[in-house]
């Protein structure tokens, strides 16, 4: 599966930043070698922390997927990796047949952009109800354990991640830019790229969208009601099962959005979604699974401790990092941040 | 004091804001039958949790002394830690290991106190041949005490309420307990299930010399049991005493029999 | 209109049809990336035979097929049950017999001969490799992930990782790594044998500590992890592992004992018998687990973990030497492939191979040893003859699409497996009727 592009979307110059392996050599000066690499970071540290934070609002927007899904039915969705590719699929056939030969920019596109994100979004939410309806629903209505939850959506996303590579090829495939990445502006002398301005504008968007959505209007109720306690909630006249299905959409249209975002970038590939997911779980993790606003800010530490750490690490290792960063959350806080719970989130 | 074997000393349990026991004291003799009743909510199976090491109070000391005459803080220690040390308990609706037998049943809290001994287990050496035939002889043992020998390889969810119970408190009895903690043995099963219970549980103090703590809604029951009794209300211990004392407390007869005494019968 | 749609009939058309429009993908022309409408185009429209009766396109066909299935769901509806009733009457005979402890000696027998048989019976060269390499080795591995998975319940999906661990620590006990041999000393594999089982085992027990006292599905998620980091390292650590040029040389087995001499390796014959020897040993050490006192407390636990616990078994030591026995013996298998392939290349420990050994352990019946050696045959001899005959328009990849869909399917119609765990299908009954402790997930309220 690591055939896949690395998740370190559109930092040429950190590769090759990073890759020079000369480092692993000086390892014996080891003071020497921390010394050289704060500088490098004192250096690099604004360009690092845009590009992280940029990566961060992916994961976060992944991240609340695992974290909605967890918060109603207390089960990770294994199959959010394929919701993610889905939604770059998607953008990627719309781009191609949009943009023409000649890169677009002003009106044309913002509109190429937005008409992405929601076609992303509506192919997400939509994988996300089949994959409830196929793969979760049967169970639920035999109540089955947990375990069989986590092996079936397994099987779904392993189904769906080896069909695409079937229908679409299995090498990745750059996505035509409907924009042109020049450095917008600069913070501190490092330039901020269109691409991450995109991300960060989009991100923003959609994070206060959703926070409002689930503080305020009925569906949010719903949610953070059978999230704190389903039976009460039956009781009070909660649609469960639909309740269910939407938090599967709300998650699938924002990690199908990110996938698109993500594939404007790095390109899109049956085994895009992995790695991404992976580390936006972590993310979920780190900010408190079941908790909204923990996902987004678990996504954003993530994004930027990770990108960070390319200094002190070869680029191969960053998913290391991610991973290390897992395993400690899971070892010393595992309720993360702010702790678990989607109730608590508004 | 020497024949103390649980001691209670000023326990609170909160969850969060809500405060569970408040400043718990109790005291249980070696050999002693007590029960702790108190209306619905009151903190009985917090208690019992807490007693158990499944629940960690944030305030007080629970001390056990075991067999061996050592004062163990149950405070901080893991549920099997407890279990290990001579605390068998029943859960108020039973828990089985309800796709096994009878017979496993007992068998697994037999056999739970040794090692582990993978190696021994896959090559079913001498030694892991002779444990298991301890373990079986004890079991039938049980099963015959309890009155289900005839019911051993019965599938334990397929048994009856009153025989779950009796499984239940076979299952206990296995692990060589200094004291057994029922939790509402008798709820769900009908008066001469109740009758052969009560026979059961003063049988097992008897002839077993275990300890008994019981929490019950019934009060028949308990009154009939019972050596000593405290009364729990909203978390906090009312009054203390024999039977015929509580029985004329005005405490009691206001916070629990009176506000209850429509249901005081059998809750299912 | 909107009756017509919610009527059961109608639904249950409709998924037939879309079962069948899937199972046309699953089974047309592959696309690629410049052409990506090309495999649906061709799934449905593709020229096909009409079972041999006339021309026409797949989608009639798949369509006649999704008409079929609707009739057998539909009739399956009505008599199901007296069908059900009347095969257990008809095999209650037959499986009396087959309980009795003589025949099922025998049967055990009947079995090992066969095995033993085997490679004398199919001289086939592909197929004789497929044996070892395929066959035997996954079975080995689904028993020890039936461990893991099936006996104490935990979802592992870096099964891979200890593998890999198994195959890298062979390589360097052999000197076939880049970094120097223990002791400069290049020993012979059977000494691998024990150094892996042990790392296996070890790297099983870091990771497991932690995580097992957490719920399951992150277990799932850090294994996962696990799998891929352990990839990752192989592929980087150029100076330890050599990257991903693979290993040098691994030999193979040989035996040296006073004037016997035996080098392995020559045809695959002789490793199939040494790994139907070392299958044999497993079999039976995990049967004899299965029934002892770790193999009840592993389903006491399973069933209800906070009575088990109440009886005194410590639910994180036992789930944490289920870990670790499934990592030695995947570790174990990793030994016998490094030493028959002579060298290994991280690209060979994917993801692939952690849910290929799953599906095993899930479509023969998890817990039951009979069941998951089966469900091992069974798949890797179909996806082996799916790669040695292929039908027209199959990719060698494809199988993976089936894998996943068989997990899905498994699922929903038959979460015991093929041949269930006696306590598994109780437990899983129990489960449904909402009896017993299992972790339980929200489940809705539609009927």
């Amino acid at each position: 599966m690591w055939e896949g592009p690395g998740f370190s979307p559109a930092l040429p110059f950190l590769i090759t930043l990073s890759t020079d392996r000369s480092r692993g050599a000086q390892l014996g000066a080891f003071g020497h070698y921390l010394t050289g690499h704060f500088a490098t970071l004192r250096l690099e540290f604004w360009a690092l922390f845009v590009g992280g934070l940029a990566n961060g609002v992916l994961y976060g927007m992944v991240a609340v997927g695992y974290t909605l899904v967890y918060g109603v039915l207390r089960l990770i969705n294994f199959a959010h990796s394929e919701i993610f590719m889905s939604g770059g699929f998607a953008g990627y056939f719309v781009m191609k047949a949009m943009v023409g030969n000649s890169v677009p920019s002003g009106f044309a596109s913002v509109s190429f952009i937005v008409i992405g994100i929601l076609v992303g979004a509506f192919v997400g939410a939509f994988m996300a109800t089949l994959v409830e309806r196929v793969a979760y629903r049967p169970l639920r209505r035999r109540h089955a354990p947990a375990l069989a939850y986590l092996i079936s959506a397994i099987g779904a996303s392993y189904f769906l991640y080896n069909m695409a590579g079937k229908e679409f090829g299995r090498v990745p495939i750059s996505m035509p830019q409907p924009y042109i990445n020049h450095p917008i502006f600069h913070i501190f002398n490092a330039p901020v790229q269109m691409y991450y301005v995109i991300i960060l504008i989009a991100g923003a968007v959609m994070f206060l969208t959703l926070d409002r959505i689930v503080a305020k209007t009925k569906l949010g109720r719903s949610i953070r009601a059978v999230a704190q306690d389903a039976e009460t909630a039956s009781l009070m006249g909660v649609n469960i099962d639909r309740t269910i299905v939407l938090t599967f959409i709300v998650g699938g249209a924002l990690g199908g959005a990110a996938g698109f975002l993500f594939g404007m970038g790095t390109g899109v590939s049956n085994t895009m979604g992995f790695v991404p997911a992976l580390k936006a779980f972590t993310a979920a993790v780190l900010g408190g699974i079941g908790n909204l606003r923990g996902a987004m800010i678990g996504g954003f530490l993530l994004g930027v401790v990770e990108s960070l750490s390319v200094v002190f690490v070869q680029a191969a290792y960053m998913d290391v990092v991610a991973f290390g960063i897992l395993v400690a959350v899971l070892l010393f806080r595992p309720t993360g941040i702010l702790g678990e719970r989607l109730g608590r989130a508004a | 004091m020497s024949d103390t074997i649980f001691d209670v000393d000023r326990i609170t349990l909160r969850f969060g804001g809500v405060v569970s026991l408040n400043d718990v004291t109790l005291h249980q003799n070696r050999g002693e039958i007590l029960a702790v009743i108190g209306p619905n909510g009151a903190g009985k199976t917090s208690l019992f949790n807490s007693l158990t090491g499944v629940y960690q109070p944030q305030e007080g000391t629970i001390t056990f002394v075991g067999s061996d005459g050592k004062p163990m803080n149950v405070i901080g220690k893991k549920a099997h830690r407890v279990s290990t040390a001579g605390v068998a308990r029943t859960f108020q609706a039973s828990r089985m290991f309800s796709a096994l037998t009878a017979f496993e049943n007992i068998k697994i809290g037999a056999e739970s106190h040794r090692g582990i001994g993978v190696l021994g287990a896959m090559l079913r050496g001498p030694a892991t041949r002779r444990d298991e035939h301890t373990s079986d002889e004890r079991t039938v043992q049980l099963l015959d005490f309890v009155g289900l020998r005839a019911k051993a390889n019965v599938i334990s969810s397929s048994l009856s309420y009153g025989d779950r119970r009796r499984l239940e408190i076979a299952r206990g009895l296995a692990t060589s307990p200094q004291v057994l903690l029922l939790d509402e043995p008798a709820a769900g099963t009908n008066p001469s299930e109740k009758l052969e219970l009560t026979a059961l549980i003063r049988k097992v103090r008897d002839e077993m010399g275990v300890s008994i703590l019981l929490i019950e809604h019934d009060m028949k029951l308990v009154m009939s049991l019972a050596e000593r009794l405290y009364v729990l209300n909203f978390g906090s211990v009312i009054a203390e005493g024999t039977p015929e004392e509580i029985r004329a407390n005005d405490k009691v007869i206001e916070a629990y029999l009176g506000s209850t005494a429509s249901e005081t019968g059998d809750r299912s | 209109m909107k009756r017509y749609f919610a009527n059961t009939h109608f639904k249950r058309l409709m998924s037939s049809v879309a079962a069948m429009a899937i199972l046309e993908l699953m089974t047309g022309p592959p696309g690629s990336a410049l052409d990506p409408t090309a495999g649906f185009t061709g799934s449905f429209g593709e020229a096909s035979s009409f079972f041999g009766l006339f021309r026409t396109q797949r989608w009639v066909v798949f369509l006649f097929i999704a008409f079929i299935m609707f009739g057998l769901w539909t009739s399956w509806l009505t008599w199901g049950a007296q069908v059900k009733t009347a095969t257990t009457k008809a095999m209650s005979v037959p499986r009396s017999v087959s309980h009795k402890q003589p025949v099922r000696w025998g049967v055990t027998l009947v079995l090992l001969v066969v095995a033993l048989l085997l490679p004398h019976l199919i001289t086939d060269p592909f197929w004789q490799a497929a044996m070892v390499e395929q066959i035997a080795v996954y079975v080995l591995l689904a028993l020890g992930l039936n461990v893991v998975v099936g006996f104490a319940g935990l979802l592992d999906l870096g099964f891979v990782a200890f593998y890999a661990i198994g195959a890298y620590t062979t390589a360097w006990v052999t000197g076939a790594l880049p970094t120097a041999a223990p002791f400069g000393i290049h020993f012979n594999n059977f000494y691998a044998i024990p150094i892996a089982i042990g790392l296996a085992m070890g790297a099983g027990i870091i990771l497991g500590a932690p995580t097992l006292r957490l719920r399951g599905d992150y277990l799932a998620i850090v294994t996962l992890g696990f799998g891929e980091i352990i990839t990752i390292f192989a592929n980087n650590l150029y100076g330890i592992t050599g990257g991903s040029q693979g290993t040098k040389t691994i030999p193979h087995f040989s035996l040296h004992v006073g004037p016997v001499k035996y080098l392995w390796g020559l045809t695959p014959v002789p490793y199939y018998y040494l790994t139907i020897v070392f299958v044999i040993l497993f079999l039976i050490g995990f049967r004899l687990l299965e029934h002892s006192r770790v193999g009840r407390a592993w389903t006491a636990i399973r069933e209800d973990e906070v009575a088990a616990e109440s009886v005194g078994i410590n639910p994180l030591k036992y789930k944490v030497m289920a870990f670790a026995i499934g990592a030695s013996t995947a570790g174990f298998a990793g030994v016998v492939t490094a030493s028959q392939s002579n060298t290994i290349f991280p690209s060979s420990f994917t993801l692939q191979f952690s849910i290929n050994i799953l599906v095993l352990v899930i479509f023969g019946g998890m817990g039951s040893i009979t069941g998951v050696v089966l469900g091992a045959i069974v798949i890797q001899t179909g996806s082996m003859y799916l790669l040695h005959t292929p039908p027209a328009g199959y990719q060698p990849q494809d199988l993976y699409i089936y894998l996943g869909a068989l997990l899905v399917v498994m699922m929903i119609f038959r979460p015991a497996g093929l041949v269930p765990s006696r306590r598994r299908h109780r437990e899983i009954g129990l489960a449904e009727a909402g009896e017993g402790h299992m972790d339980e997930v929200l489940t809705g309220d539609t009927p």
